[in-house]
Protein backbone atom coordinates (compact mmCIF):
# COMPACT_ATOMS: atom_id res chain seq x y z
CA UNK A 1 0.00 0.00 0.00
CA UNK A 2 1.46 3.16 -0.77
CA UNK A 3 1.05 6.58 1.64
CA UNK A 4 0.01 9.38 2.07
CA UNK A 5 -3.58 7.81 1.53
CA UNK A 6 -5.95 9.50 -0.97
CA UNK A 7 -7.59 10.84 1.94
CA UNK A 8 -4.88 11.92 4.69
CA UNK A 9 -7.21 11.58 7.06
CA UNK A 10 -7.65 7.39 7.07
CA UNK A 11 -3.41 8.00 7.74
CA UNK A 12 -3.84 9.42 11.44
CA UNK A 13 -4.59 7.36 14.31
CA UNK A 14 -4.85 10.32 17.35
CA UNK A 15 -5.58 13.81 17.06
CA UNK A 16 -3.17 15.70 19.54
CA UNK A 17 -4.11 19.44 19.26
CA UNK A 18 -7.76 19.81 17.56
CA UNK A 19 -8.44 22.96 15.23
CA UNK A 20 -10.75 24.44 17.93
CA UNK A 21 -7.45 24.36 20.37
CA UNK A 22 -5.41 25.69 17.55
CA UNK A 23 -7.44 28.45 16.38
CA UNK A 24 -8.04 30.01 20.09
CA UNK A 25 -4.91 29.89 20.89
CA UNK A 26 -3.75 31.61 17.55
CA UNK A 27 -6.30 34.26 18.50
CA UNK A 28 -4.86 34.96 21.96
CA UNK A 29 -1.37 35.19 20.41
CA UNK A 30 -2.39 37.63 17.70
CA UNK A 31 -4.07 39.85 20.52
CA UNK A 32 -1.09 39.72 22.74
CA UNK A 33 1.22 41.22 19.33
CA UNK A 34 -1.55 43.45 18.66
CA UNK A 35 -1.03 45.02 22.16
CA UNK A 36 2.64 44.84 22.24
CA UNK A 37 3.59 45.80 18.58
CA UNK A 38 1.09 48.74 18.85
CA UNK A 39 2.10 51.51 17.00
CA UNK A 40 5.70 49.86 15.91
CA UNK A 41 4.70 48.96 12.34
CA UNK A 42 6.18 45.58 12.42
CA UNK A 43 7.58 42.96 9.80
CA UNK A 44 6.49 39.34 10.64
CA UNK A 45 9.11 37.29 8.93
CA UNK A 46 7.97 34.02 7.92
CA UNK A 47 9.67 31.10 8.05
CA UNK A 48 8.57 28.33 4.70
CA UNK A 49 7.50 25.76 4.21
CA UNK A 50 5.47 24.61 8.00
CA UNK A 51 4.76 28.10 8.77
CA UNK A 52 2.41 28.66 5.87
CA UNK A 53 -1.14 28.02 7.65
CA UNK A 54 -0.12 29.36 10.97
CA UNK A 55 1.02 32.71 9.39
CA UNK A 56 -2.45 32.67 7.39
CA UNK A 57 -4.22 32.34 10.32
CA UNK A 58 -2.33 34.57 12.51
CA UNK A 59 -2.22 37.76 10.06
CA UNK A 60 -6.52 37.21 10.24
CA UNK A 61 -6.60 38.06 13.52
CA UNK A 62 -3.86 41.12 14.27
CA UNK A 63 -5.57 44.11 14.54
CA UNK A 64 -2.29 46.58 13.71
CA UNK A 65 -0.69 47.36 10.37
CA UNK A 66 1.80 45.52 9.65
CA UNK A 67 4.15 43.96 6.70
CA UNK A 68 5.03 40.50 6.01
CA UNK A 69 7.43 38.54 4.37
CA UNK A 70 9.09 35.11 4.20
CA UNK A 71 12.78 33.77 4.38
CA UNK A 72 14.04 30.31 3.21
CA UNK A 73 17.07 27.92 4.65
CA UNK A 74 18.66 24.94 3.32
CA UNK A 75 18.89 22.15 5.25
CA UNK A 76 21.38 20.02 6.00
CA UNK A 77 21.26 16.82 4.15
CA UNK A 78 23.85 13.74 4.84
CA UNK A 79 24.46 13.16 1.59
CA UNK A 80 26.48 16.34 1.29
CA UNK A 81 29.61 16.01 2.58
CA UNK A 82 30.19 19.61 3.43
CA UNK A 83 28.74 23.13 2.96
CA UNK A 84 26.92 25.24 4.81
CA UNK A 85 23.41 26.29 5.93
CA UNK A 86 22.40 29.77 3.80
CA UNK A 87 19.37 31.46 2.65
CA UNK A 88 17.46 29.95 -0.25
CA UNK A 89 14.64 32.83 -0.39
CA UNK A 90 15.75 36.20 1.04
CA UNK A 91 13.43 39.06 2.33
CA UNK A 92 12.07 41.40 -0.17
CA UNK A 93 12.41 44.03 2.18
CA UNK A 94 14.90 46.10 4.33
CA UNK A 95 14.46 45.36 8.15
CA UNK A 96 17.00 48.22 9.03
CA UNK A 97 15.54 49.42 12.02
CA UNK A 98 12.32 48.09 12.03
CA UNK A 99 10.78 45.84 14.29
CA UNK A 100 10.80 41.89 13.10
CA UNK A 101 8.90 39.13 14.61
CA UNK A 102 9.75 35.75 13.22
CA UNK A 103 6.96 33.52 13.21
CA UNK A 104 7.67 29.87 13.35
CA UNK A 105 6.12 26.58 13.30
CA UNK A 106 7.88 24.55 15.65
CA UNK A 107 11.37 24.96 17.02
CA UNK A 108 13.38 22.02 17.99
CA UNK A 109 17.10 22.35 18.04
CA UNK A 110 16.58 25.65 17.73
CA UNK A 111 19.64 25.75 15.29
CA UNK A 112 17.65 27.35 12.34
CA UNK A 113 16.66 29.79 14.16
CA UNK A 114 19.97 30.66 15.85
CA UNK A 115 20.82 31.23 12.10
CA UNK A 116 18.44 33.31 11.11
CA UNK A 117 18.81 35.36 14.26
CA UNK A 118 22.54 35.64 13.77
CA UNK A 119 21.71 35.96 9.49
CA UNK A 120 19.29 38.89 10.38
CA UNK A 121 21.00 40.80 13.48
CA UNK A 122 23.47 42.39 11.30
CA UNK A 123 20.79 43.68 9.04
CA UNK A 124 20.48 46.83 12.33
CA UNK A 125 16.51 45.54 13.01
CA UNK A 126 15.14 47.80 15.85
CA UNK A 127 14.32 44.40 17.06
CA UNK A 128 14.22 40.67 16.36
CA UNK A 129 11.86 38.21 18.69
CA UNK A 130 10.25 35.14 18.13
CA UNK A 131 6.80 33.83 18.07
CA UNK A 132 6.55 29.97 17.73
CA UNK A 133 3.29 27.93 17.57
CA UNK A 134 4.80 24.91 18.19
CA UNK A 135 8.03 23.90 20.87
CA UNK A 136 9.90 21.12 21.20
CA UNK A 137 12.31 21.81 23.88
CA UNK A 138 12.95 18.09 24.09
CA UNK A 139 16.04 18.55 22.08
CA UNK A 140 16.98 22.23 22.56
CA UNK A 141 20.99 22.68 21.84
CA UNK A 142 20.75 26.12 21.27
CA UNK A 143 18.76 28.01 23.53
CA UNK A 144 16.28 30.46 21.53
CA UNK A 145 14.36 33.16 23.58
CA UNK A 146 10.94 32.88 22.74
CA UNK A 147 8.81 35.86 22.81
CA UNK A 148 5.02 33.92 22.18
CA UNK A 149 4.85 30.50 22.56
CA UNK A 150 1.83 28.62 20.99
CA UNK A 151 2.00 24.98 22.18
CA UNK A 152 4.57 22.48 23.83
CA UNK A 153 4.35 19.58 21.68
CA UNK A 154 4.79 16.05 23.02
CA UNK A 155 7.89 14.37 22.14
CA UNK A 156 6.12 12.09 19.60
CA UNK A 157 6.00 12.01 16.29
CA UNK A 158 3.22 14.16 14.51
CA UNK A 159 1.75 16.25 11.72
CA UNK A 160 -0.37 18.49 10.77
CA UNK A 161 -0.94 22.23 10.05
CA UNK A 162 2.11 22.86 9.10
CA UNK A 163 4.27 19.94 10.26
CA UNK A 164 4.90 17.41 7.59
CA UNK A 165 6.50 13.41 7.15
CA UNK A 166 8.55 13.55 4.20
CA UNK A 167 6.57 16.80 2.92
CA UNK A 168 2.60 15.90 3.45
CA UNK A 169 0.18 16.04 6.04
CA UNK A 170 1.11 20.18 6.37
CA UNK A 171 -2.86 20.47 5.42
CA UNK A 172 -4.21 18.64 8.05
CA UNK A 173 -5.89 21.34 10.22
CA UNK A 174 -5.21 19.60 13.69
CA UNK A 175 -2.02 18.00 15.07
CA UNK A 176 -2.27 14.41 15.39
CA UNK A 177 0.02 10.73 15.45
CA UNK A 178 0.18 8.76 12.70
CA UNK A 179 -0.58 4.95 12.46
CA UNK A 180 2.04 2.62 13.04
CA UNK A 181 2.09 1.29 9.62
CA UNK A 182 2.10 4.86 8.03
CA UNK A 183 4.79 5.77 10.68
CA UNK A 184 7.05 2.98 9.81
CA UNK A 185 6.71 3.88 6.25
CA UNK A 186 7.33 7.72 6.60
CA UNK A 187 9.41 7.77 10.29
CA UNK B 1 34.57 24.22 37.64
CA UNK B 2 34.53 23.28 41.35
CA UNK B 3 37.77 24.69 43.40
CA UNK B 4 37.65 22.17 46.02
CA UNK B 5 41.46 21.03 47.07
CA UNK B 6 39.43 17.67 48.50
CA UNK B 7 38.98 16.26 45.09
CA UNK B 8 40.38 16.17 42.00
CA UNK B 9 39.51 19.09 39.40
CA UNK B 10 38.37 18.42 36.06
CA UNK B 11 40.98 17.88 33.65
CA UNK B 12 40.84 20.18 30.44
CA UNK B 13 42.42 18.75 27.03
CA UNK B 14 44.14 20.75 24.57
CA UNK B 15 41.67 21.62 21.94
CA UNK B 16 41.93 19.25 18.95
CA UNK B 17 41.81 20.25 15.00
CA UNK B 18 39.23 17.85 12.70
CA UNK B 19 41.89 16.02 11.75
CA UNK B 20 42.88 14.92 15.11
CA UNK B 21 39.09 14.10 16.28
CA UNK B 22 38.60 10.19 16.33
CA UNK B 23 34.33 9.95 17.17
CA UNK B 24 34.06 6.80 19.05
CA UNK B 25 30.61 6.70 16.74
CA UNK B 26 29.41 7.56 13.31
CA UNK B 27 26.52 9.13 15.12
CA UNK B 28 29.17 11.62 16.64
CA UNK B 29 30.32 12.38 13.58
CA UNK B 30 27.21 13.09 11.65
CA UNK B 31 25.84 15.23 15.43
CA UNK B 32 29.54 17.42 14.03
CA UNK B 33 28.32 17.42 10.56
CA UNK B 34 25.02 19.25 11.11
CA UNK B 35 26.51 21.28 14.05
CA UNK B 36 29.49 22.58 11.13
CA UNK B 37 26.28 23.19 8.72
CA UNK B 38 24.89 25.51 11.26
CA UNK B 39 27.97 26.69 12.27
CA UNK B 40 27.69 25.81 15.92
CA UNK B 41 30.76 26.11 17.26
CA UNK B 42 31.64 22.52 19.42
CA UNK B 43 34.61 20.40 20.82
CA UNK B 44 34.77 17.19 20.98
CA UNK B 45 35.48 15.70 24.67
CA UNK B 46 37.39 18.93 25.80
CA UNK B 47 36.82 18.18 29.67
CA UNK B 48 37.11 15.15 31.55
CA UNK B 49 34.77 15.03 34.87
CA UNK B 50 36.42 13.12 37.82
CA UNK B 51 33.44 11.29 39.54
CA UNK B 52 34.96 9.06 42.46
CA UNK B 53 38.48 8.86 43.37
CA UNK B 54 40.96 6.68 45.64
CA UNK B 55 42.19 8.05 49.13
CA UNK B 56 44.93 9.33 47.11
CA UNK B 57 43.18 11.28 45.19
CA UNK B 58 43.37 8.78 42.14
CA UNK B 59 40.39 8.76 40.03
CA UNK B 60 38.82 5.43 39.48
CA UNK B 61 35.53 6.85 37.48
CA UNK B 62 35.42 9.71 34.93
CA UNK B 63 32.93 11.13 32.25
CA UNK B 64 34.00 12.99 29.41
CA UNK B 65 30.84 14.37 27.35
CA UNK B 66 30.89 14.27 23.99
CA UNK B 67 30.49 17.70 22.58
CA UNK B 68 30.87 21.04 24.68
CA UNK B 69 28.70 23.73 22.51
CA UNK B 70 30.88 26.68 23.28
CA UNK B 71 28.64 29.56 22.51
CA UNK B 72 25.89 28.09 24.73
CA UNK B 73 28.37 26.54 27.46
CA UNK B 74 26.74 23.05 27.03
CA UNK B 75 27.95 19.83 27.23
CA UNK B 76 26.03 17.14 25.11
CA UNK B 77 26.25 13.46 25.58
CA UNK B 78 24.97 11.81 22.56
CA UNK B 79 24.26 7.76 23.27
CA UNK B 80 23.16 5.24 21.40
CA UNK B 81 22.62 2.55 23.82
CA UNK B 82 19.58 0.62 23.86
CA UNK B 83 17.44 2.08 27.03
CA UNK B 84 17.69 -0.86 28.83
CA UNK B 85 21.63 -0.17 29.02
CA UNK B 86 21.50 3.61 29.72
CA UNK B 87 21.62 2.59 33.89
CA UNK B 88 25.20 3.69 34.47
CA UNK B 89 25.42 6.42 31.96
CA UNK B 90 22.65 7.96 33.47
CA UNK B 91 24.31 7.42 36.80
CA UNK B 92 26.94 8.81 35.67
CA UNK B 93 25.66 11.84 34.32
CA UNK B 94 23.70 12.11 37.78
CA UNK B 95 26.98 12.13 40.08
CA UNK B 96 28.49 14.79 36.83
CA UNK B 97 25.20 16.93 38.33
CA UNK B 98 25.83 16.45 41.83
CA UNK B 99 29.02 17.00 41.95
CA UNK B 100 29.61 19.65 39.37
CA UNK B 101 25.77 21.53 39.66
CA UNK B 102 26.88 24.48 37.29
CA UNK B 103 27.69 22.77 34.43
CA UNK B 104 25.34 22.18 32.06
CA UNK B 105 25.09 18.85 29.96
CA UNK B 106 22.19 17.39 27.89
CA UNK B 107 21.70 13.65 27.17
CA UNK B 108 20.42 12.36 23.92
CA UNK B 109 19.55 8.89 23.97
CA UNK B 110 19.01 6.93 21.15
CA UNK B 111 15.54 7.41 20.85
CA UNK B 112 16.50 11.84 20.67
CA UNK B 113 18.63 11.11 18.10
CA UNK B 114 16.33 9.17 15.90
CA UNK B 115 13.90 11.84 15.91
CA UNK B 116 16.95 14.22 15.39
CA UNK B 117 17.52 11.96 12.20
CA UNK B 118 13.99 12.01 11.48
CA UNK B 119 13.74 15.93 11.22
CA UNK B 120 16.08 16.29 9.04
CA UNK B 121 14.59 13.80 6.87
CA UNK B 122 17.43 11.02 7.52
CA UNK B 123 15.76 7.96 9.07
CA UNK B 124 16.71 5.82 6.74
CA UNK B 125 20.39 6.34 7.68
CA UNK B 126 19.06 5.54 11.31
CA UNK B 127 20.06 2.12 11.07
CA UNK B 128 23.68 2.98 9.86
CA UNK B 129 24.09 5.64 12.59
CA UNK B 130 22.35 4.12 15.60
CA UNK B 131 22.34 0.65 15.09
CA UNK B 132 26.24 0.36 15.93
CA UNK B 133 27.62 0.11 18.96
CA UNK B 134 30.18 2.58 20.04
CA UNK B 135 34.12 1.98 20.00
CA UNK B 136 33.93 3.06 23.98
CA UNK B 137 30.65 3.83 26.13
Amino acid sequence: MGWPSENILDDIDSIILNDSEIQTRICELAQEISKDYVNKDPILVGVLTGVVPFMADLLKNLSIPMAVDFIAVSQYNADALSGAVRITKDLGMSIEDRHVLFIEDVIDTGLTMNYLLRTLQVRNPASLSICVLFDRPYRRLIDIPLKYQGFELPDEYVVGYGLDANGYYRNLPFVGTLKDEVLAHWG
Amino acid sequence: MPDDPARPRPIKHSPRTAEEIVFSHPSEQELARVLDFYGIEWQYEPVTFPLEWDENMVVTEAFAPDFYLVQEELFVELTTLRPKLMRVKKRKLARLKELYPKVNVRLWSRNDFERFLQRFGMSDKSQELVGKDAVRQ
